[in-house]
Parts: C-alpha cells; sequence; structure tokens
C-alpha cells in the first residue's frame, strides 16, 4: 500500500506517493532524480549512499524511504554548483581528490558536514568521523587535505 | 552465511507512522509476530534485505521523537529517551557528566553515519550480545522504561536481554527510555577490542563505574558485553570490588574474576580462549584509569 511522502529535498518541497519497502537511496537515486546518490554495499558499510538527513550524514541505504517524511535531506547537488560549489567541492576539485569517482558524492557530503560542524577537527578526529566513507583508490590523503585547504581557503 | 538479494526488492509490507502514542498503541495492539518496530533502522533495515525479518506491518516510531526522544536530568536522574541517537548521547554534557562509560561506547558506534541514525532504544531492544550501549548502562545500574498501551514497567537493563537477538519485550510493547542514576562521584569508564577500529562489532567490550573515597571503591560494577549470550554484570568481579582498597593488586584481582564470570563462545571473531584472556586485560586497564583519574587534581 503507497503512502504519502513529503519532504525536502535540496532546499525544494517535494511531494509523492510512494511504495513503502524501499530505500531511500534508491528512493533519491531511481525516482528523485539525484543521481549522485550511490549505492556501493547497500548494507552501511562503504558510505556511498551518504546524505544529510536533517544536517546529520547518514547512509540513506539504511533509511526506509517513508521515514523522511516531514524532514530535509540534502545530497551533493545540494552543497553546491559548479558556479558556486561548496568549499568542499571546490578543493576536492583543486587537490585531485578523486579516482575512479563513485564514493566522491558520499565522501563529499560526510567531509562538507565535518567542515561546518566539526571546524577544529584534529587528523585523528578527522579520521574518525570519515571512517564510514571508504574509497579504495585514492587512500583518503587527498580527502583530508582538501579538507584542510577548505578551512584554509574559506567560503571564497 | 546469508546472501544479500541485492536486486530483489524487499517484500512489501504495511507502513504504519503514528503520530501520537495512542495511535502507537493502537497500531502495536495484537499483531504480534507480524508486526517490527521501526526505530533507527540501522539494524532492521538490514534485517529486512536478508530476509531475517520479514513483517507484514511497519511500525515506524520516527514522528515520537518528541515523545521518546531526547536527554535530560532530573530529580536526580539522567534520562535517555529511547530515540536518542548515538551521536545525540556522544554530544551531551549531561551524559559526560554522569556516565562517561556509555559516552565512550556510543562514540565508538558503528560510523558517523550510523551514530547519526541508530538509537539506544533500538539497540537495546535488537538484543544483540555485543550491543555496544549495554555493558555501560549495565555497570551504571541503569534501569529500562517499557511502555505499552496497559502501562509502563521497568527493569534492570540486563532483563531486555532474553538470548542472543532476542528481547524480553511482550507483544505490544517498547523501550521507551532508559534512566541512569546522576551522581558526579561516579567514575566510569567503557574500552573493547576489536579486529579494527571503526565499524566493527566488538569481539569483547568492557565497562567499570565505581565511586572512590579515601582509597576505597565504593559500589562498583563491572559489565561485559560478546562474552555470553547477552551482556552481562560481572558478579563476583564487581562484589570483590566493592568497598575495597583501590590498588593494582585489587585491579588485577577483580579482571581475573571477570574473565571468570566471562561465558564466551569461540566465533569468527576471535576464540572464547582469546575472549577471556582480553576480558582480564581490559578489566584491569578500566579499573587502573578510573584509580589514576581519581587521584587526579
Amino acid at each position: 500500500m503507497k503512502v504519502k511522502l513529503r519532504f525536502k529535498l535540496n532546499g525544494i518541497s517535494r511531494t509523492d506517493e510512494i511504495e513503502p519497502n524501499q530505500t531511500l537511496c534508491d528512493y533519491l537515486h531511481d525516482a528523485a532524480g539525484t543521481t549522485s546518490v550511490k549505492k556501493g554495499c547497500d548494507t552501511g558499510e562503504c558510505g556511498a549512499c551518504t546524505v544529510l538527513l536533517d544536517d546529520m550524514p547518514v547512509t540513506s541505504c539504511l533509511v526506509l524511504a517513508p521515514q523522511v517524511d516531514g524532514r530535509e535531506v540534502v545530497t551533493t547537488e545540494g552543497l553546491g554548483t559548479q558556479s558556486a560549489p561548496h568549499p568542499i567541492q571546490r578543493e576536492f576539485v583543486e587537490k585531485d581528490a578523486v579516482q575512479c569517482g563513485y564514493c566522491i558524492p558520499g565522501m563529499i557530503v560526510t567531509m562538507s558536514w565535518i567542515f561546518d560542524h566539526v571546524p577544529k577537527a584534529s587528523d585523528d578526529e578527522i579520521k574518525r568521523l570519515m571512517s564510514g566513507n571508504l574509497c579504495r583508490c585514492t587512500g583518503y590523503l587527498q580527502q583530508i587535505e582538501a579538507l584542510k585547504s577548505a578551512r584554509k581557503n574559506g567560503k571564497a | 552465511m546469508k546472501s544479500f538479494q541485492y536486486l530483489a526488492p524487499i517484500p512489501p509490507f504495511e507502513y504504519v507512522a503514528p503520530r501520537t502514542l495512542s495511535e502507537l498503541f493502537e497500531a502495536l495492539d495484537g499483531n504480534g509476530k507480524e508486526l517490527q518496530v521501526l526505530a533507527g533502522g540501522t539494524d532492521l533495515m538490514i534485517a529486512l534485505k536478508e530476509r531475517i525479518a520479514a513483517p507484514k506491518i511497519v511500525v515506524d516510531l520516527g514522528r515520537l521523537r518528541k515523545e521518546l526522544g531526547g536527554i535530560a536530568v532530573r530529580s536526580g536522574v539522567l534520562r535517555l529517551g529511547a530515540l536518542a541517537t548515538f551521536s545525540q548521547i556522544e554530544s551531551s554534557p549531561f551524559v559526560a557528566r554522569y556516565a562517561n562509560a556509555l559516552l565512550q561506547a556510543a562514540a565508538n558506534v558503528g560510523t558517523l553515519q550510523i551514530r547519526s541514525i541508530a538509537t539506544l532504544g533500538g539497540n537495546l531492544a535488537t538484543a544483540s550480545p555485543a550491543a555496544d550501549s549495554a555493558p555501560p548502562l549495565i555497570a551504571l545500574g541503569a534501569t529500562v522504561t517499557l511502555l505499552s498501551g496497559s502501562g509502563q514497567r521497568s527493569m534492570p537493563v540486563q532483563g531486555v536481554f532474553a538470548g542472543p537477538k532476542r528481547n524480553g519485550l511482550r507483544p505490544g510493547e517498547i523501550v521507551s527510555s532508559v534512566e541512569i542514576p546522576a551522581n558526579e562521584e561516579v567514575r566510569s569508564a567503557w574500552t573493547r577490542s576489536a579486529v579494527r577500529k571503526e565499524n566493527v562489532l566488538s569481539t569483547v567490550s568492557v565497562a567499570v563505574a565505581s565511586t572512590i573515597q579515601g582509597g576505597r571503591f565504593g559500589p562498583s560494577r563491572v559489565a561485559l558485553g560478546a562474552v555470553a549470550p547477552t551482556p552481562i554484570l560481572a558478579e563476583r568481579a564487581s562484589d570483590a570490588m566493592t568497598g575495597t582498597e583501590a590498588t593494582t593488586d585489587r585491579a588485577e584481582m577483580v579482571a581475573a574474576l571477570a574473565a571468570e564470570d566471562a561465558r564466551p563462545i569461540s566465533d569468527i571473531r576471535a576464540s572464547a580462549h582469546y575472549r577471556k584472556r582480553l576480558v582480564r586485560v581490559l578489566t584491569k586497564r578500566l579499573i587502573l584509569q578510573i584509580i589514576r583519574e581519581s587521584m587526579a587534581p
């Protein structure tokens, strides 16, 4: 039986009627057009599907789509645009913090949250907070560098 | 090993999201095993995908965050709503003041993304022997309040754990809150051993809570996770600590008894023998830490 879903996606109110037996990850990617949301492990381990739910990073594969009714979801698309990127998006480009790219939308969501909410996180704390985003290409150093230069260069 | 059915959708169910407690109890009434309660969802979503759970009805507590959430101190009691997330627990000044062991455990649950939605009540109701919130709560002498349409009852944390992944809740009952005595003199600490640092089930977890005055331990509790079918109070260890001199020798003796209190099994994470060794090492480490902290100016 379908259920009503009303929530804010990247700042815009969205109303839908959906089957409840789907993950937020599948809904965002397949139905809502936010294709930055990647399904990796589908078990909450890899972080590729990370989005902000009420301004907290969550793995959207572990959220049932109807759970976000009345709440606010932000994906990488909602963090910035090509002409006005979030500082983390800008510095990921500057620092070549990307190889294959699959983990990057989720990684950017997490790193932007750390940038916005834990501006003084130490290296160890950054590593702890980003441990839910697996990247099999880069070795993580470039992403940490990107966060640091985003701090240094600010919102520019 | 269970295989994930990645491409097959989760089987259909009816989704109910009550907006008041009375709507909740109506939804919970008489549906028994056909029904699953959804709190944060980090355990249930996996169970749905693995077909461990195949409910006809899913009752989402998510619209009841006001009624079932929050962290507050009142009349000497630290009360954590069942829907308090591990992120909220990790960053609560009340938890930092009165329940350090719980804060440490909360900060090590899963990942940032898991802690953002996983709830204390869900962690207890899932009833995993390795539930990281349980040893701190047992050590701190917490009680759990259960709520149903016919009223509420309280029990020690251990009462919620009936067996591995089996909770002691009656049909129609939910975990509504957890209460911890708010005593600033109680020092508590938690630690664990695991095969990696983050996003991992504990191989062994230990929590210790005690007061130290005039070089002696007051009422003390040692609690253990992942070394028995449920998290347990290490009774002999706790008794051997309470009211004794706070010394290294005593820490060693208590730790040895904690290892005897443990009843671990061998599994993919560790052998039973190794788990007992870990209990001994980690318990001693925590007791010495508490003694050290009590001597700091």
